[in-house]
């Protein structure tokens, strides 16, 4: 287990280095300098340097720390992620169990198939088209109103607000989940134990509790990396569409508006997001099957 | 959860079928796509072709939109163009990803692990932020090479891994041994890695960089007027999107089974990630 979880840390470390290092490679456009490769590495250098001392520069666009814009918006998205992960997991584990069950998950391949080629945005869109017609909540996808209203309040006004980002943002982590929880379950069915453990008289109700839902588990615990990924990517859109200010919705204005530093900072952040998740569940996971074996 | 012993032989037939339905359908789109200026109505952004937001009748069969645009006629157009970026951005990303991965893998060591690792790092950032960040950097021009540059990492990490693993087996032992040359071994590697499932690949990379590239659009980032995609179409469409979903709606309908059908001829299986 130590040896593991030293290369996991290792691995880890590696990749925060490299996030690092592409973070300060964009920072480093902004970064006055000559024409030419050799000042933009040595502007790089710099750049580098000071994101280990924790300078990561100046917002072009607002004027203020890059780190403390970020600061400001960050918790918006944050809690938008964390809530879609919630759905994510109530929605997809479910799913991904019922649909990684013998005959069932024949029939589901297709149906997922289905499901999942809709684009985020369209997905985002038909919620509030049917929160709207349906439901009759205040929804707006052309105006700010949402923007300042966060995500976990008591006010019946906020949850509606924030209903369908988290929703968006759910759906689009319950692909994920359901999908790694389907591999994982496609691969414990082709497990050559299953064959010997009913020899030994296990009943098959006890060989899937006792050995295949851990693997099953540890499975969607090694996926967590990629499921993060998606919630991501899903933020993006979603306060995108439903106008929701935070670090995401910021990517795409600091893009927009060539505001290389904070870009920089929040590729950063998003990268080390999935790599922590990636650990994290990679960790995890194994210490669950070995748990499991002890 | 149970075993796939209890399956039939249905299920590689059903798998077969839904290929087949998903390169049919690519077909048709093929030629949709092909006889777009034959099929519309009216030419791509031709405005005032009718009443702004009128709905779906039989003089429109799909309505208008706030310039009084046919939607019909809007959605070949803009089909043709997502088909179009997305093929060039399919081919990037195979190229980028699949094909430089597996020849990483053969590099010397430290070399193939840097390129591993640098990867890595870039598969760690979701594809939509790399593809934004391409864009940012370069023009919306090259919105198709961004979107295949983005799903690259991903691709790359997964053949460098495919064919690194395949470095011990016993026919690379015996190859080493018997002195065959590193092209040769690279050459057979990427014969068994695309051969037969060249198509299969292709597919695959067709529905990633579609929903990519549409995204990209939709975000602003992408297509530029006249040539608009579907995915700037939606984002056109969200305005009245409440009153008048069809401007919205069928661009969406033609983006989502487009992605359908590369998905359904990518022969996806259960367990496996697009």
């Amino acid at each position: 287990m130590l040896n593991f979880a030293a290369r996991q840390t290792g691995r880890f470390a590696l990749g925060l280095l490299g996030a690092m290092v592409l973070a300060a490679a964009i920072s480093a456009i902004a970064a006055p300098r000559a024409p030419g490769l050799g000042p933009f590495l040595q502007a790089a250098g710099l750049r580098l340097w000071a994101f280990v001392q924790f300078d990561f520069g100046k917002s072009a666009i607002s004027g203020f720390a890059a780190i403390d814009e970020l600061g400001r918006r960050v918790p918006a998205t944050l809690a938008l992620v964390l809530a879609g992960g919630g759905v994510a997991l109530i929605v997809g584990a479910p799913l991904g169990l019922l649909f990684g069950a013998g005959p069932i998950r024949r029939a589901a391949a297709p149906l997922m198939q289905i499901v999942t080629a809709a684009p985020v945005f369209c997905a985002g869109l038909a919620l509030a088209y049917g929160a709207v017609h349906l439901l009759h909540w205040p929804v707006s996808v052309n105006a700010a109103a949402a923007a300042s209203e966060p995500i976990f309040s008591r006010s019946p006004q906020a949850l509606e607000f924030a209903a369908l980002p988290v929703l968006t943002v759910g759906l689009a982590g319950a692909a994920a989940v359901q999908l790694a929880l389907r591999r994982a379950a496609t691969e414990s069915a082709r497990e050559t134990f299953r064959a010997g453990l009913k020899h030994m008289g296990l009943s098959a109700l006890e060989i899937e509790w006792v050995y295949a839902v851990p693997q099953v588990i540890a499975g969607l615990l090694a996926s967590a990396g990629e499921i993060v990924l998606a919630l991501l990517s899903a933020a993006v859109v979603a306060e995108w569409v439903f106008h929701r200010a935070g670090a995401a919705d910021l990517f795409v204005k600091s893009v927009a508006l060539q505001d290389w530093n904070m870009t920089a900072l929040i590729l950063f952040i998003f990268a080390g997001l999935a790599f922590l998740a990636d650990f994290l569940g990679r960790v995890g996971a194994y210490a669950l099957v070995n748990e499991g074996k002890t | 959860m149970s075993d796939l012993g209890t399956t039939s032989d249905t299920a590689p037939m059903l798998r077969a079928a839904l290929r087949l339905i998903g390169w049919s359908g690519l077909g048709l789109i093929a030629v949709a796509v092909a006889l777009s200026d034959f099929l519309a109505h009216a030419p791509a952004g031709a405005a005032g072709i009718g009443p702004m937001l009128a709905a779906p009748s039989s003089a429109y069969p799909l309505g208008t939109d706030l310039l009084g645009r046919d939607v019909l006629s809007e959605t070949l157009h803009g089909l043709s163009v997502t088909v179009g970026h997305a093929l060039v951005a399919a081919l990037v990303a195979i190229a980028v990803g699949g094909l430089l991965g597996a020849v990483a893998a053969r590099l010397p060591r430290l070399a193939g692990l840097t390129l591993r690792g640098t990867m890595g790092v870039l598969a760690a950032i979701p594809a939509l932020l790399l593809a934004i960040l391409a864009i940012g950097l370069s023009a919306r021009l090259y919105a198709p090479l961004a979107a295949g540059l983005a799903a690259a990492p991903l691709a790359f990490v997964r053949a460098y891994d495919r064919v690194e693993g395949q470095s011990g087996s016993t026919y690379a032992e015996y190859a080493r041994a018997t002195g065959i040359a590193v092209a040769t071994l690279l050459r057979r590697d990427l014969t068994y890695e695309f051969r037969g499932t060249l198509a299969t690949v292709a597919a695959r990379a067709l529905a990633a960089v579609t929903i990519i590239l549409s995204t990209v659009s939709f975000l602003g980032f992408g297509a530029t007027p006249p040539a608009r995609d579907l995915g700037l179409m939606i984002a056109a469409a969200k305005a009245n999107f409440f009153h008048a979903w069809w401007a919205g709606a069928f661009p969406a309908f033609a983006l989502i089974v487009l992605i359908l059908c590369a998905r359904l001829a990518a022969g996806l299986d259960e367990g496996e990630r697009p």
